[in-house]
């Protein structure tokens, strides 16, 4: 096993992505993984924020047409993470941090599917309306699912008491700014009803 | 000039807390990408809608997550501060020296200006206006389209070569 993983790790691929001094080596598989990772979890975001009812005033089914790009921006996150994967795949085994990471997408990507199934399948439902309970749940677990596997991502080259610490002090971070967030949406929310009255 | 440059952006108390606190570097890292996904969730998906994509939704409404795209790049510009202000704590050098000799920080703060301009360009050519008559199925006008497209360039290419800074650091 651990001989196979060997090949795939020194292979001319491999080593041609990791070694090269050309920035279209290692930096662009990088940077094609962020591309991937903006378009998957922001555009599934928005979908979970006029779910979860934050940005009440978008239809919810034109939000479909996100869809292509969400499954774009999934296989693009997939085939850049093997390569990536495959340049130190000894290290990132051994890592506890990467299991975590991918249970995360793992999860997020079942929460995912879940929210488009109750939040679209609601076809009779008018446009405006609230989504199910189901759907808001699903839409909130997948926001926490991204929030870890990035996260996770972030953490993967960090020791394990710094990953600790970090985790902490965005579970902090995230609340607090989770609070003022909320105290701006339902002001900003509010004034468009006023306006509407 | 050079001196003044050296003082201002060199911020020793903020190397000194990311040298002493070593949660706060991964911690500005993840809000950085939280930025980026709230920019593209935000920004991005306004632009995606003037060039056709998701075209039931009526442009004011997709200009509602306008704020969320602007938080996220207040997040970057903060964490973003925070990397060049305090990269005496991992890497031996001015902040000053950084930005003066790493080309993928300079094209990085150059995209970012193309995209402010951009956007001036968007408001000023009455554009902003024109695009929030545009309800569900309506095609945004051409020079809208071009902004739009001009937009999503300027951000991934924000973000690709923040990617290869460490390249050369």
């Amino acid at each position: 096993m651990w001989e196979f993983l060997d090949s795939i790790e020194n292979s001319a691929f491999s080593s041609y992505v990791r070694d090269t001094p050309s920035v279209l080596g290692y930096s662009t598989v990088l940077a094609l993984h962020t591309f991937g990772m903006a378009f998957l979890v922001g555009l599934s975001g928005v979908i979970a924020l006029r779910v979860l009812g934050v940005v009440p005033q978008l239809p919810l089914k034109p939000l479909k047409g996100l869809q292509p790009l969400i499954a774009a921006g999934f296989w693009l996150n997939a085939v850049t993470g093997l390569i990536l994967t495959s340049l130190a795949i000894h290290a990132l085994l051994r890592n506890w941090d990467f299991y975590v990471k991918l249970a995360a997408i793992a999860l997020a990507i079942v929460a995912l599917q879940k929210m488009r199934r109750y939040a679209f399948g609601e076809t009779s439902a008018p446009d405006d309306a609230a989504a199910s309970p189901r759907a808001r749940f699903w839409a909130a677990a997948m926001l926490l699912f991204w929030g870890l596997a990035v996260l996770g991502g972030r953490l993967t080259a960090y020791a394990t008491n710094i990953r600790i610490e970090t985790a902490r002090a965005v579970l902090v971070a995230v609340v607090l700014l989770l609070i003022v967030a909320r105290y701006l949406v339902r002001r900003a929310n509010r004034a468009v009803v006023e306006v509407r009255v | 000039m050079e001196t003044f440059l050296r003082t201002w952006l060199e911020w020793p108390s903020v190397a000194a807390f990311v040298a002493r606190y070593t949660w706060a570097w991964p911690l500005g890292e993840t809000f950085h990408f939280f930025g980026i996904i709230l920019l593209i969730g935000g920004v991005g998906l306004f632009d995606l809608r003037l060039l056709g994509v998701a075209k039931g939704l009526p442009v004011a409404t997709a200009r509602r997550l306008l704020p969320w795209g602007v938080t996220g790049f207040i997040l970057c510009v903060v964490t973003g501060f925070m990397f060049v202000a305090g990269v005496r704590a991992n890497v031996p050098a001015s902040p000053y020296d950084v930005i003066k000799s790493n080309p993928w920080l300079q094209l990085k703060f150059l995209f970012i200006a193309f995209a402010g301009l951009n956007l001036l360009t968007f408001y000023l050519t009455g554009m902003d206006r024109a695009v929030d008559e545009l309800g569900a199925g309506d095609d945004a006008p051409r020079l809208a389209k071009v902004i739009a497209a001009a937009s999503l360039f300027f951000w991934l290419g924000v973000i690709y070569f923040g990617r290869l800074i460490p390249e050369a650091l």
